[in-house]
């Protein structure tokens, strides 16, 4: 689609009219997703123009599809909205249609106090004040689960996939919210999962010679010494020092961890596995980079015991002594990975690594590093997952297996940051909280109300998708007790929490963060400029 | 009838006693198991019909409800659903995990669960009644096992604990996977615990360390405190409800409390030369009586 663009600037009315529109568009093709009846969404395939259009329940997708509005005004509304609800979906992996649906909501509420006269700038300050008391009041909520059963009913609500909700809920109770889980498309038509005890790395065998049960592919130690260090090996004879310390130590199974051998250097090491007397192996010592190899060396030392020679501090392979030495009742490689079962390394050392990394882990908001660490805690505790996703066709497993990350995602939030009482009712008691402030400011006020309405805008969306009367449910509601919400699939007047029906805390803090800073920066928006822009293909996001 | 025990040469580590109704008891010992059916009068060789070629040091012994009888060795778990004649080998795999303690689920008859804590591999459950037996240590991040405990109301909460050298751990799903629990650094390891009878009610469970003594929990495990008591500042070796009665054995004593810890009673046999009592079993049917093992090899009633 080439869409042209004319340069100049617009100014109120307009403004406000047009992003309200591009809004409103944007909005409404996200918010029949919201709930657990959700509604889907065709869209046209892009890159192969009259081929069978995509059919999406996933706000996120679809907000990557929608690329832009024909009208260069509304576009500015309908993007902001794009770039808030796919930061949400990137960031936490749910709550795209939450999100969408709170910030029109806002952002409408808001602009019937600007058309009564209000100022914007103190509109949203008052906003962003208003803020903290939504999010201190879902911190009160907010509590923990535990159990396949409970943790597969928030699995449910994400991927509508009663099998897969089930294999998730059981996997997260037993990896836990930091667990390796690796999600990969199968030959078959389900799912299913396998769980794998000890910590494995990437970074196999150096040769295809070491393998020692060429059938499994593989080498099995038992009871080996581990060697770790970041070195590049070039010449044979540097290898010479381990092997005497290992003979010294009257090892009979050792493993170096090592960033590279030369070709003279494997050759040594294929020699000197002696079976009888020193079984030896080698492997890549894991990371792309010094500072993964670093926090690699570290994990591998804390699990095994090993004290790592390192470059930069000097090290050199011939200072090698026995008490280098990390030990562990297990270890395997293959030519892509190695694992340790039960290292030997000091228990509490253990922990309080854990605990370092657990914290950094809370500390940062850094995706990335949090991406970094994540792996690095789940490897320590010692297991992983897999979750093999079939289906009957390549775009159904694609899509399937889609799912499964994001559920896999958010469910991880859940476990990690606890959950909230589902349905759109947390949000809805959020309200009370409002309603205990009395400002004499009209600003704020105006910002508490404009907050108390949208705040049961998610609800509305979930009990409309499921062709409810959302007043005549709300006002149902509003005789029951704070715990009680309406389960949509029942169609009763439930207790939400027992029922199971439970929001990620994470996913929902995201969503009403996100919303709330975001609608109040547009309701502040009162020019919008165009720039000449070249015709340019469109292409995806 | 053979009397086996008199032959036992002294030294001969008691490591762990279970008594069954009728009067049956077994005593792990660094020579084998033993076997009483007249409550510890008099005692047998169980493992005759294996004739091992060496001395078979049996570390955990537990008698399930079905009368089946369960052995820790090294390197795997016997059974024997004979009352202890004749014996089955589950291996545990190998390296040869050392096994220190056996915990059996209290509705072993419907769910065949047994759980197995080893010295270095961390923990083995089965729920065939200990005819295969799988490594669980998703998040056990200490694999040295000192202690095992099951909730009374297994079938229904999946609560077990572990104690081990550095602190506790706790699985809500039957053992699949363990979450650390808060307990004091200092304290362990964590050589024995007891769960409450009433433990879906009082959450109170005790944990015995070795050298900070005696802690308590009333929810679950969540939050700990230690028990002030001048004879509480030893090792616990092992602990055992008998109703509402916990027994405590430290190293040179036997203490009784009726009051869940408020207050403690001494109930240490008479014995020569001060042993180390490392064994505790409660002999069902007589409330008031326990069974004490010692590293000397002494086994003596007390009461």
């Amino acid at each position: 689609m080439r869409i042209k663009r004319t340069p100049g600037l617009v100014f109120q009315p307009q403004t406000h009219h047009a992003l309200r529109s591009g809004i409103h568009q944007f909005a409404s093709a996200i918010r029949p997703t919201l709930g657990p009846i959700a509604r889907t969404v065709a869209i046209d395939q892009i890159v192969k123009p009259g081929a069978t259009p995509e059919v999406l329940d996933s706000g996120g997708v679809i907000a990557r599809r929608i690329i832009e509005l024909a009208d260069s005004n509304q576009d500015v509304g309908a993007m902001l909205m794009r770039a808030l609800v796919c930061r949400q979906h990137d960031l936490v992996g749910d709550g795209a249609a939450t999100t969408a649906v709170l910030f029109q909501a806002i952002y409408n509420q808001g602009l019937r106090y600007l058309a009564a006269g209000g100022n914007a700038t103190r509109l949203r300050a008052a906003l962003d004040r208003a803020l903290p008391v939504i999010l201190s009041e879902l911190d009160r909520m907010t509590f923990f689960v535990e159990g396949k059963e409970r943790l597969g009913h928030i699995a449910q609500s994400i991927c509508h996939d009663a099998d897969m909700a089930a294999l998730m809920g059981e996997i997260f109770d037993i990896i836990g919210e930091h667990g390796q889980l690796d999600i990969r498309q199968d030959q078959g038509r389900g799912l299913r999962r396998d769980y794998v005890e000890g910590a494995y790395w990437n970074g196999g065998l150096f040769s295809r010679a070491m393998v020692a049960d060429a059938a499994a592919g593989r080498t099995d130690f038992e009871n080996a010494a581990l060697f770790l260090c970041d070195f590049e090996v070039k010449e044979a004879r540097d290898l010479f020092p381990i092997f005497e310390a290992a003979i010294d130590a009257n090892v009979g199974a050792l493993v170096i961890v090592i960033r590279s051998l030369s070709d003279q250097a494997m050759s040594l090491v294929v020699a000197a596995n002696k079976p009888e007397k020193l079984k030896v192996m080698a492997v890549k010592l894991p990371g792309l980079n010094p500072v993964d190899r670093q926090a690699a060396l570290e994990d591998l030392a804390v699990l095994t015991g090993a004290t790592p020679l390192l470059t930069a501090a000097g090290d050199q392979t011939r200072g090698t002594t026995p008490a280098h030495f990390g030990r562990a009742r297990r270890v395997w490689a293959d030519l892509r990975n190695f694992g340790i079962l039960s290292g030997r390394g000091n228990p509490r050392a253990l922990r309080q690594h854990l605990l370092n990394l657990e914290e950094n882990f809370r500390r940062t908001s850094d995706p990335d590093l949090r991406a970094k660490l994540q792996p690095r805690i789940g490897r320590l505790w010692g297991g992983s997952a897999t979750l093999w996703v079939g289906g009957s066709t390549k775009l159904e497993i694609e899509a399937r297996k889609a799912v499964a990350e994001r559920t896999a995602g958010t469910l991880r939030a859940a476990v990690r940051e606890g959950v909230l009482p589902g349905g759109g009712m947390a949000l809805l008691n959020c309200r009370s909280a409002l309603d205990t402030l009395r400002p004499d400011d009209a600003d704020e006020r105006a910002a508490y109300r404009t907050l108390h309405e949208a705040l049961a805008e998610p609800a509305r969306a979930i009990f409309e998708n499921a062709g409810y009367d959302a007043s005549e449910v709300l006002a149902k509601l509003s005789f029951e007790p704070s715990n009680c919400g309406f389960d949509v699939l029942s169609g009763q007047v439930v207790d939400v929490c027992e029922a199971g029906i439970l929001d990620s805390a994470a996913v929902l803090k995201s969503a009403v963060r996100s919303a709330v800073t975001t609608a109040s920066l547009a309701l502040s928006i009162d020019v919008l400029v165009h720039h000449r822009k070249p015709e340019a293909m469109s292409q995806p996001g | 009838m053979m009397n086996d025990f008199d032959q036992l040469q002294a030294q001969d580590t008691v490591y762990a006693l279970a008594a069954g109704p009728g009067g049956i008891v077994f005593a792990g010992r660094a020579s084998g198991l033993y076997r009483s059916s007249d409550g510890g009068a008099s005692w047998q060789d169980a493992y005759q019909s294996l004739k091992p070629e060496q001395a078979l040091v049996t570390t955990a012994v537990v008698i399930a409800a079905d009368g089946s009888v369960f052995a820790g060795v090294n390197g795997g778990v016997l059974r024997s659903s004979d009352g202890g004649f004749a014996w089955f080998a589950a291996s545990l795999g190998s390296p040869p995990p050392l096994v220190t303690a056996l915990a059996i689920s209290p509705h072993f008859e419907v769910d065949g669960t047994m759980l197995a804590g080893t010295a270095e591999d961390g923990v083995f459950f089965s729920t065939d009644r200990g005819q295969h037996w799988i490594s669980s240590n998703f998040r056990l991040i200490d694999l040295n096992v000192y202690s095992l405990a099951l909730s009374p109301d297994f079938a229904r909460d999946q609560t077990a604990l572990v104690g081990t050298e550095t602190g506790l751990f706790r699985s809500t799903n039957g053992g699949r996977a363990w979450r650390s629990i808060p307990f004091p650094d200092e304290a362990g390891p964590v050589l024995s615990l007891a769960i409450s009878p009433n433990f879906a009610r009082d959450g109170r469970v005790f944990a015995g360390t070795e050298s900070a003594g005696l802690f308590t929990s009333t929810d679950r495990g969540d939050t700990w405190a230690q028990i002030a008591a001048d004879n509480l500042t030893r090792a616990v070796n092992q602990m055992a409800f008998a109703g509402e009665r916990l027994w405590l054995l430290l190293d040179d004593d036997l203490l009784r409390s009726d009051d869940l810890g408020a207050s403690w009673q001494s109930a240490t046999p008479p014995a020569a030369d001060g042993p180390m009592w490392m064994a505790l079993t409660v002999l069902p049917g007589e409330r008031g009586h326990v069974l004490v093992g010692s590293g000397s090899g002494d086994i003596l009633r007390a009461g």
